[in-house]
């Protein structure tokens, strides 16, 4: 029986996951006419993006319920249905799937030059998984999601990428399958534990899993397996490597979506999965995953400062910027969160408007190493002020979006203690010195090269491509209540469920090995 | 009487059918032999619809030689699809080689009545019959091309590590019988369960029915057989021996360990668990460093095989109709992914200079894009990608131990699935992301049923993939109503 909620007439959310595939298939019958299938990709991503302002029209973001439902048993034998729905904090994120993924479209119309077809397709199928982990209300779709993302990605890696594609592909996908695998367990065992009794069916379904109640070996398991699966996507220091040599290699596109999408998804399966199905785990890990923040935000912007190549220092400022989600999200409160939540927003608008920056440079001079750039503001003026508006934005000036989310993330890393929030502010101060240092060295100092002044500067194309995000950058940061409204009740009704367990006082070290042990 | 043979009539037809096929092969010229496949795709059909009529019925023959039930059915009508697929894939490939001879087609339908006798019987005698008449037929098969050293060698080896291994089951129960006095699985299970048999020599029974399974299954440290088997013999023979005989073997393995042996888990279930994890290192570990893709091939199947012991060991433990479950929609996923990855390889070998080395993989994206494509379905289903059978296969698997309490024993293979997924990237890489030395030279073999056993097998994968609640549902309702569960 397929049933969905009455709120906008038809199952918006199966047809805004799906739409990118349909069309993705409709393209492959357009082999050998590139004009009518880059057309088509634009159109379906576009549709897509129509779609979800739509559904953000409709949407109450005055309740904290999932909206949106519905409801179709996949396969009853194993309590497995096809079961979809969002909440503020989805409809945040897929609007920010749905803009992107329509940016990266015209973003790359001239950018590879070989089997073009297939590499749009790639890019449509990766946003049906990506929407897809965003609406799953079922753990079972969830991971079948998860994965989906995961294939069309390492082609995008491995088949477009530069000269080390092979490897970083690998790498990405063996990284991201381990943690996945150990979800996968996971995920069965606690269907299996939150059955009524020994021959009834395994409850995989996400509402009923929020209410169960664990005991604390399972938690402290469980909250472990998720945790790692989430935090190799995140990335999280020590299981971030994967990530230089997956931006390094990808073509422009993939690391727009990469570092704009799909660093999110960990961030959101904490928010979703770790934290209210296992609230004691997550007290008691706190802590440890505090720190582990830490280290990420400290490490990731040390590490940026000694960068050569260009797109590797925005990818390991991505690892110190994503450490802010987490650091926000274990501060357990509601402002934390949202703080987090307002950080994955804000780092997936600049960013990914960084990366495209990078992928442009690089279209002109075919090169990303910083020490070989200087002067660029000269010949390329508009760019060099794109540049410096996303540098700003992305070091976190008051004013555009970086700042919301950092400053209200720090804030609860603050409440939880003002020694650790101390330290994770001066990982700010490091994003200015890096990002500054480069936006000198590459806009500034002499003209390398006169030839230069030869190439033309930013196309309406690609102003086209930037100009949104720089809006909506503007928009976050100078009245940031339009979408922080939007995740408040979800927020809210988070941090209410963690406040209980965070007022219990959290498990000892030795507590969490004990119960490891008993398990 | 009459009843007797309702049970069998599956059986009477493919027989049949392989007798017809060696009378009228002789008469006719050369280039009419091509319509012998299909006589046989034809018999697998009948035998699949007389199969269906008598999916509801449920009794046992020949004074308890054979039992027809849900079990039976679900494992006759896996074996007829991989009879079917084995025979499109073959036809094109054994003309290219001149070897399109009828006795093909009678061998390979001998050798699925040998499977099903195994599964149906349940008596060890009968049993036994069943297990030697798969035997014999796989052996010749394997040396098909008796023109080529590698398949003699292939069938060669076969033959003797196989005989080993059939004497090893053959002395196993004829302890059971001395122990016990019976042939009958049930009752030996009984007087087994009663406990008035002389424990040693149950160990012994045990053991060396355990190491005989081993070896028709290919499970370490009985394996050694498997990779030349697979290399030397014909493609399409290697993709019906690869999943076949296995799919035969777990069939009775699962009756073997719950029916005769259910009182004894604790003896066993540690024995099992540890081939099982031996078995999945050397097929994991193994496979990554083959350079020849039926090689490959050959030890990932083996790395499966260590998936599907995890089960059995699980069917030891209370909730065991569950785990038998899985085992059965396992090996249904990995019979359509197994074909078709070897039907690639016939595919590939037909059409051009292909053969079967990675190297020669590369830049095939290109150069086949529709056999790429499809290749690269089987690769993701069997390193267990959603949204292919491969996954979901593992996805119930994994459920079936963690649910037995053996979640470690999951982790393990979850770690092994980890190992696994590279070589069969590598595939997709050498594909799609390396630019061959020289390209293959094209041959241009089109064969319209070669293209349809991929296909089948391709629709299979996705199909059980996304909707698996047919097969998942028929496979438990088998157990639920045989077992006794």
């Amino acid at each position: 029986m397929f049933t969905y909620q009455e709120q906008i007439g038809f199952p918006i959310l199966t047809v805004l996951i799906f739409l990118p595939t349909l069309g993705g298939l409709l393209m492959l019958l357009m082999r050998g006419r590139p004009r009518w299938y880059k057309t088509t990709a634009m159109a379906t991503t576009a549709a897509t993006f129509i779609l979800s302002l739509v559904m953000l029209a409709r949407f109450d973001s005055l309740s904290a319920n999932m909206q949106f439902t519905e409801k179709l048993t996949w396969v009853e034998r194993l309590g497995i249905s096809y079961h979809l729905g969002v909440d503020g904090i989805s409809v945040l994120l897929i609007l920010l799937t749905t803009l992107l993924s329509a940016i990266v479209i015209p973003a790359s119309w001239n950018y590879v030059k070989e089997r073009e077809l297939i590499f749009f397709a790639m890019f449509l199928f990766l946003e049906t998984g990506m929407l897809g982990v965003f609406c799953a209300r079922d753990l079972f779709l969830f991971y079948i999601f998860w994965e989906v993302m995961l294939i069309p990605m390492y082609f995008i890696i491995g088949v477009w990428g530069g000269p080390r594609r092979i490897y970083a592909a690998i790498k990405f996908f063996l990284f991201t399958l381990a943690g996945s695998l150990l979800m996968l367990i996971a995920i069965v065992a606690i269907a299996y534990i939150a059955r009524e009794g020994p021959f009834s069916t395994p409850v995989f379904d996400m509402d009923l899993l929020e209410s169960a109640v664990f005991s604390s070996s399972v938690q402290y398991w469980a909250f472990l397996a998720f945790f790692i699966a989430f935090a190799v996507k995140v990335p999280m220091w020590p299981v971030h490597t994967w990530l230089p040599d997956a931006h390094v290699e990808a073509p422009m596109a993939g690391s727009v979506i990469l570092a704009g999408v799909l660093l999110k998804v960990g961030g959101y399966g904490i928010l979703r999965i770790c934290l209210p199905f296992f609230p004691d785990a997550a007290v008691a890990y706190t802590p440890y995953i505090i720190i582990l923040s830490l280290i990420a935000i400290i490490y990731g912007a040390i590490v940026s400062l000694a960068q050569k190549d260009l797109k590797k220092l925005v990818a390991y400022s991505s690892v110190s910027h994503m450490g802010f989600v987490t650091a926000g999200i274990f501060a357990m409160s509601v402002i934390g969160i949202e703080g987090a939540i307002m950080v994955m927003f804000s780092h997936g608008l600049l960013t990914g408007a960084l990366f495209l920056m990078v992928g442009y440079l690089y279209e002109r001079l075919h090169t990303r190493e910083i020490a070989s750039m200087g002067g660029l503001a000269a010949p390329f003026p508009v760019m060099a002020a794109f540049l410096l508006f996303f540098v700003l934005g992305s070091l976190g000036l008051p004013g555009l979006s970086g700042f919301v989310g950092e400053f209200l993330s720090l804030l609860g890393v603050f409440a939880y203690s003002k020694v650790l929030g101390a330290i994770a502010a001066t990982g700010i101060i490091l994003a200015a010195a890096y990002l500054l240092w480069m936006f000198l060295r590459v806009m500034f100092l002499k003209l390398r090269k006169d030839e230069w002044f030869e190439l033309s500067d930013f196309s309406l194309r690609e102003i086209g491509t930037l100009a949104p995000l720089a809006a909506l950058a503007v928009w976050v940061g100078v009245y940031p209540n339009t979408f922080l409204q939007l995740i408040e009740p979800p927020a809210t009704q988070l941090a209410e469920k963690m406040a209980p367990y965070v007022a219990e006082g959290s498990g000892t070290l030795h507590d969490i090995f004990a119960s490891l042990g008993g398990f | 009487m009459q009843h007797d043979l309702l049970a069998i009539i599956p059986e009477l037809m493919l027989i049949a059918t392989a007798l017809v096929i060696l009378l009228i092969d002789p008469l006719l010229p050369p280039d009419g032999r091509r319509g012998l496949g299909y006589l046989g795709v034809f018999a697998c059909a009948m035998a699949g619809l007389s199969t269906w009529f008598l999916r509801n019925e449920e009794f046992t023959a020949f004074n308890d030689a054979i039992s027809l039930d849900r079990y039976t059915i679900y494992f006759k009508a896996l074996f007829l699809v991989i009879a079917v697929i084995a025979m499109l894939l073959s036809e094109k490939h054994l003309e290219l080689h001149r070897r399109l001879l009828g006795d093909y087609y009678s061998l390979i339908l001998l050798a699925t009545v040998g499977m099903m006798v195994m599964t149906e019987s349940i008596d060890i005698m009968t049993f036994f019959v069943g297990l030697e008449l798969m035997a014999l037929a796989s052996y010749i098969l394997a040396g098909f091309f008796r023109y080529d050293e590698l398949s003699v060698e292939a069938s060669l080896k076969y033959f003797l590590t196989g005989a080993f291994a059939s004497t090893f089951v053959l002395f196993g129960l004829a302890l059971l019988y001395g122990i016990t006095g019976y042939t009958n699985y049930q009752q030996i299970g009984e007087t087994i369960a009663a406990g008035n048999v002389p424990g040693s020599t149950l160990v012994i029974a045990i053991i060396l029915v355990i190491a005989g399974f081993g070896f028709k299954v290919g499970a370490v440290p009985f394996h050694n057989w498997a990779p030349d088997v697979y290399q030397g013999s014909p493609t399409p023979v290697a993709a019906f021996l690869s999943v076949g005989p296995k799919a035969a073997g777990f069939a009775v393995l699962i009756k073997f360990m719950t029916v005769i042996l259910g009182s004894e888990s604790g003896t066993w279930v540690g024995l099992i668990i540890a081939i099982a994890i031996v078995t999945m290192l050397v097929g994991a570990t193994m496979a990554l460093v083959q350079r020849d893709l039926k090689r490959m091939l050959a030890y990932s199947s083996i790395a499966h095989v260590g998936y599907l012991l995890l089960a059995i060991s699980a069917s030891g433990e209370e909730v065991a109709a569950f785990a038998s479950a899985s085992i059965m929609f396992y090996l249904a996923a990995y019979a359509l992914m197994n074909l078709g990855a070897f039907g690639v390889l016939v595919y590939l070998s037909n059409n051009s200079s292909f053969g079967n080395r990675l190297d020669d993989l590369a830049g095939l994206g290109k150069q086949f894009p529709w056999a790429a494509g499809i290749l690269t379905v089987f690769m993701l289903s069997l390193a267990g990608i959603p949204p292919t059978a491969g996954f979901f296969a593992k996805f119930y698997l994994f459920a079936a131990v963690v649910d037995a309490g053996l979640a470690w024993l999951a982790m393990v293979g979850a770690l092994f699935s980890l190992v696994s997924a590279f070589y069969y990237l590598r595939v997709i890489v050498y594909m799609y992301m390396r630019q061959p030395e020289q390209e293959l030279e094209r041959s241009g073999e089109r064969s319209f049923d070669l293209n349809l056993g991929l296909g089948l097998a391709a629709v299979g994968v996705l199909l059980l993939g996304l909707y698996p609640s047919p097969v998942l549902d028929a496979a438990q309702d088998a157990l639920l109503m045989v077992l006794g569960f």
